[in-house]
């Protein structure tokens, strides 16, 4: 493919000046989070904000909990929407358009709606303060736009692979393993990031669902700097980096996911 | 395809008398909460927690900032020294998210033993209709903490025992920290504006007039939260209005009116402020925090906001910062928004009344008043005694003890109904911003009154 | 095909179960709650369909849908038609350092709200970067972006354009990314440009990917909350106030779950009407291509 030099120049400056539009704010983050913390005059930067928001939010319990409670949501929603979305993606039954609104149906229904039967429900049930008070509404809502998610993927995908694996003889959990998994690799790297993305950074559910604070994540750790009138900015913004950086660690991570299963596709072609 | 159209109503009118039936917070598992609310008294009080046997005491409280911390941090190890049975269990949380979660957390049987919960009808009110926190009475005349504190401070924790009234009947709470909503004025620029620290509301508009005419910013307000406009009006209310209405206003008891004169007056006056430049450009556009650091740097003359500044802007602005408790009020005497932090009380659900009841008692002693002061904290009681030497700090310990044992705290207007901090904040807002006349914001706020006293 | 009528059942089921419990039966329970008058603690009152009936006249809450369905075009449309750029740009362009450009893009997605707030409340306030910004190129300007009614919505609504952007370049990106190359070449081989190439090859190919990143940010959009929460809380005045922050302070600030709940259902419905109406045009699109 050839593509001219002043194309190729457009390019860059299109990218290159959206790029800077999307890091300003990062950027902002970074300058606020390096600065004076309340009350200090002196200039910076401030490398120590690190250190002491790390302490006074005790960040190292707070995002091991985060990492587990992500574990277990990511990796049990992630195969529960594979399942369900090979299900409304490839096959014919009564009902699936009906059931697949009320999976759809789930993505559109926000936290703070349910949050408050949920909390009651849960405590019924004993499990408040417990990971899976934490987990389990997560998962549901993982659920929700994961099927979403994987049932377009496995549409999108040649109807003649499935009839071929059919006509082999082979069974329906052999053929989605072996045969519709692997292609859709790259958009369940997708997935993965934003479930995982989307479990680090709640805040309402481990909020109302921890209310002894034995399974408060990473993001709750934000508010001891926000007393009653007055806020830390700085020690905010630095607390930010803190909870900021695993995630955009698992996504520079699965960039290559992204980049290898793109070769692979155009060369399978 | 027919006969399913003639299901789905049918199932649809079933599952609605169905979800009549089970009402929500009708669990078995959920106690109830005695009907006419007023709260459990305890049997009997008991002050020997030495001999209570082995206790866990879990507290909730929202003293998260370093001025705050920790001397909450050292009462308690305190404690469990004094007493080695008792073993506290702190979770502590910014204040937003603790009043979020304790609603949920009051109406179960697994509750915290001592928690802060804000004075406003919204919370504290809420609560002791629905029969959730404990009357602490009868360990306040064990303890004698009459004694310790001002009627004054008590009466801000004080509701009847339906929650009808606030201001007085029992005692659902007891606050470590005082409050006083005042001026800063930057020491340095009064100089150079020829100005003297005003001393009546005259003088003070006075000066706002000079430092605008001079090109300065006179006040400093960043509001995009809505809440601080509260602190601006709140003073300036007592130049309008006497203390007595603005007191019922603001406790959401009845006998006052938001569209008498005086109030509307209040309301024009601040409005103009907002309109006319007093507040810079943009006081909606602008963030608390932000604003205040602004301060320190040299934007503006006066900054009316609370003492919580007062430790940071000390430190940034060294002398050239002042504090002073608004002046006078139109019946002559010393009157601004203040009153208390937020108390500590008991969940009526709580195992270990006694314990709670003990270690509140032990967090709000002299000796504590004293730690609170040292850690940069201000203690509600003995407030000038524990005042530094000099500097911010003796401004506004003095200006505190002034007016709380000279002249009137007044309420938090948003305590009045569950509602009002969202109509005031908005009806602040729309006056400063310029967008409704201030007869408006006063029939929305009275409307918002109204529609508490008279259900 | 040889399939047992049950399988496809049996292959939703685990799925089912966790969501059934987990988010449809709360959803159940809410909508009873909206029947209640209810403090969330202590005895209710069965009210019947009363706070509905408020809401019809409760200015806040129709100010709060007009200013969600207002926030589509920037968490939407205007992502949706830059993000076509974008990815068309990265896909045919043959731009080196692509994974870079990807991941900065996608950046703003991946960071929690609470920082993005900060952030931008630095960026808008009155002498904050953006009013610098503007002084470098000429304008002088002490305007608190987020302060003035008339502009603080589409202040907030820039916001999420800013966090939506990646995510729909990313998903139409992997739509790109299916395309066959000779597809292109043969294009190209025609002589089209690469304006025409957009609209012969690009566009028709992602329009699932259109459909699924337009009901992912309208459901962004109508859902917001941490971001108005954090920056205005709804202000100045109601001029940034949103169903989801309404559903929360009702709930928790309030303290009035049965209106809240009401909002919620109000919300949810809303937000579903939506985008089956969305994915109905996508899929008819589909089908007659």
């Amino acid at each position: 493919m050839r593509v001219s030099a002043g194309e190729k120049a457009l390019n860059y400056v299109v990218l290159t000046l959206f790029s800077l539009f999307a890091l300003f704010p990062v950027i902002t983050i970074v300058v606020t989070a390096l600065g004076p913390q309340l009350g200090v005059a002196e200039s910076g930067p401030h490398w120590g904000n690190i250190v002491d928001a790390w302490n006074q939010g005790s960040f190292g319990p707070a995002l091991l909990r985060s990492l587990l409670v992500a574990l277990l949501v990511v990796p049990v929603a992630l195969v529960l929407s594979i399942l369900a979305g090979y299900a409304f993606g490839t096959m014919r039954f009564r009902g699936s358009t009906f059931l697949f609104y009320v999976f759809l149906f789930g993505m559109m229904v926000p936290a703070e709606a349910i949050i408050i039967p949920l909390f009651y429900d849960m405590r019924a049930l004993g499990l408040t303060d417990t990971i899976w008070a934490i987990a389990l509404p997560q998962i549901a809502q993982s659920i929700a736009f994961g099927t979403f998610w994987m049932r377009a993927q496995f549409r999108a995908m040649p109807p003649n692979l499935v009839e071929a694996a059919a006509i082999d003889g082979t069974s329906g959990l052999t053929t989605l393993w072996r045969i519709m998994v692997p292609p859709a690799i790259p958009s369940i790297a997708t997935v993965t990031v934003l479930m995982f993305m989307w479990t680090w950074n709640e805040f309402l559910i481990p909020l109302v669902m921890s209310p002894g604070a034995t399974w408060r994540t990473a993001p709750l750790g934000l508010s001891v700097f926000k007393g009653q009138y007055t806020a830390d900015g700085a020690l905010i913004a630095a607390a930010g980096l803190i909870v900021a950086a695993p995630i955009v660690a698992v996504f520079l991570l699965m960039q290559r996911y992204f980049i290898s299963g793109m070769l692979e596709g155009a060369a399978k072609e | 395809m027919r006969r399913r159209r003639l299901v789905i109503p049918a199932l649809a009118a079933t599952t609605i008398l169905a979800l009549a039936a089970c009402a929500p917070g009708s669990d078995p598992d959920e106690p109830a909460g005695s009907e006419t609310g007023g709260g459990s008294e305890p049997a009997e009080v008991n002050t020997d927690i030495a001999g209570l046997g082995d206790i866990t005491l879990t507290v909730w409280d929202q003293e998260v900032r370093s001025s705050q911390d920790p001397a909450l941090q050292a009462l308690n190890e305190a404690f469990m020294e004094k007493y080695p049975n008792v073993t506290i269990e702190r979770v502590s949380q910014s204040n937003d998210d603790l009043q979020s979660q304790i609603a949920l957390a009051l109406s179960g049987n697994d509750v915290p033993d001592v928690i802060q919960v804000n004075n406003a009808r919204a919370d504290m009110g809420a609560y002791v209709t629905a029969g959730q926190l404990v009357n602490l009475e009868p360990y306040a005349e064990a303890y004698g903490w009459a004694d310790r504190y001002s009627e004054s401070v008590l009466s801000y924790s004080r509701y009847s025992e339906d929650g009808k009234t606030f201001g007085e009947g029992n005692l659902y709470g007891l606050p470590q920290t005082g409050e006083v909503v005042g001026i800063f004025y930057n020491k340095a620029k009064l100089e150079e504006l020829g100005l003297e620290v005003p001393q009546t509301w005259d003088d003070y508009f006075a000066a706002l007039d000079a430092a605008k005419a001079a090109g300065e910013q006179p006040m400093v307000l960043g509001n995009i939260d809505q809440w601080p406009a509260f602190h601006v009006f709140g003073p300036l209310q007592a130049n309008y209005v006497p203390v007595d209405e603005i007191a019922a206003l603001g406790l959401g008891n009845e006998g006052a009116s938001w569209t008498s004169d005086g109030n509307v007056q209040a309301l024009e006056q601040f409005g103009t402020w907002g309109t006319e430049g007093y507040f810079g450009s943009s006081p909606n556009g602008t963030d608390y925090d932000l604003a205040w650091a602004d301060f320190a740097k040299g934007t503006g003359v006066f900054l009316p906001a609370g003492n919580w500044l007062a430790g940071d802007l000390e430190s940034l602005m060294g002398e050239d910062v002042g504090f002073m408790a608004p002046p006078p009020g139109t019946d002559g005497t010393l009157a601004t928004t203040g009153a208390t932090g937020i108390p500590f009380g008991i969940p009526a659900a709580s195992e270990n009344v006694d314990a709670a009841a003990a270690y509140i008692d032990f967090i709000t002693t002299d000796e504590a008043m004293a730690m609170i002061a040292e850690n940069g904290g201000m203690p509600v009681n003995n407030t000038a005694d524990n005042a530094p030497e000099a500097g911010l700090q003796k401004d506004v310990f003095e200006a505190f003890d002034a007016v709380s044992t000279e002249g009137t705290l007044l309420p938090y207007l948003d305590w009045a109904t569950p509602s009002f901090a969202d109509t005031a904040g908005q009806g602040f807002q729309e006056l400063l911003g310029g967008q409704k006349s201030a007869a408006d914001v006063a029939q929305a706020f009275e409307d918002d009154y109204q529609a508490f006293i008279g259900g | 095909m040889v399939r047992n009528r049950t399988t496809p059942y049996l292959y939703l089921l685990p799925a089912f179960l966790v969501y059934g419990l987990f988010l449809l039966y709360p959803v159940a329970r809410t909508a009873q709650f909206s029947l209640f008058d209810w403090p969330g603690f202590g005895p209710s009152t069965f009210v019947g369909f009363e706070n509905y009936a408020d809401l019809l006249e409760d200015g806040r809450f129709i100010t709060a849908i007009g200013n969600a369905l207002y926030l589509i075009l920037f968490y939407s449309v205007l992502p949706l038609l830059v993000g076509l750029v974008l990815a068309a740009t990265l896909r045919r362009g043959q731009v080196r350092g692509m994974g870079i450009y990807r991941v900065l893009i996608f950046l703003p997605q991946v960071i929690a709200l609470v920082v993005v707030a900060v952030a931008w409340r630095q960026i808008y306030t009155p002498n904050g970067t953006l009013n610098q910004l503007l002084g470098l190129v000429g304008i002088e300007t002490d305007t608190g972006w987020l302060g003035v009614p008339e502009l603080a919505l589409s202040a907030v609504g820039i916001i999420g354009f800013w966090l939506e952007t990646g995510l729909v370049m990313l998903l139409l990106l992997a739509g790109m990314n299916r395309i066959p190359n000779d597809l292109y070449e043969a294009t190209r081989l025609d002589g089209a440009g690469p304006i025409s190439e957009f609209f012969a090859v690009t566009l028709p190919s992602v329009r699932g990917e259109i459909v699924t990143s337009m009901v992912l940010t309208i459901i962004a959009a109508l859902k917001t909350f941490d971001l108005v929460y954090m920056t205005t809380s709804g202000g100045p005045g109601t001029a940034t106030t949103v169903p989801s922050y309404e559903v929360y302070n009702r709930a928790f600030q309030l303290k009035e779950v049965g209106s809240a709940s009401a909002v919620a259902i109000v919300l949810t419905v809303l937000v579903f009407v939506i985008n089956i109406f969305v994915t109905r045009i996508g899929e008819e699109r589909k089908v007659t291509r």
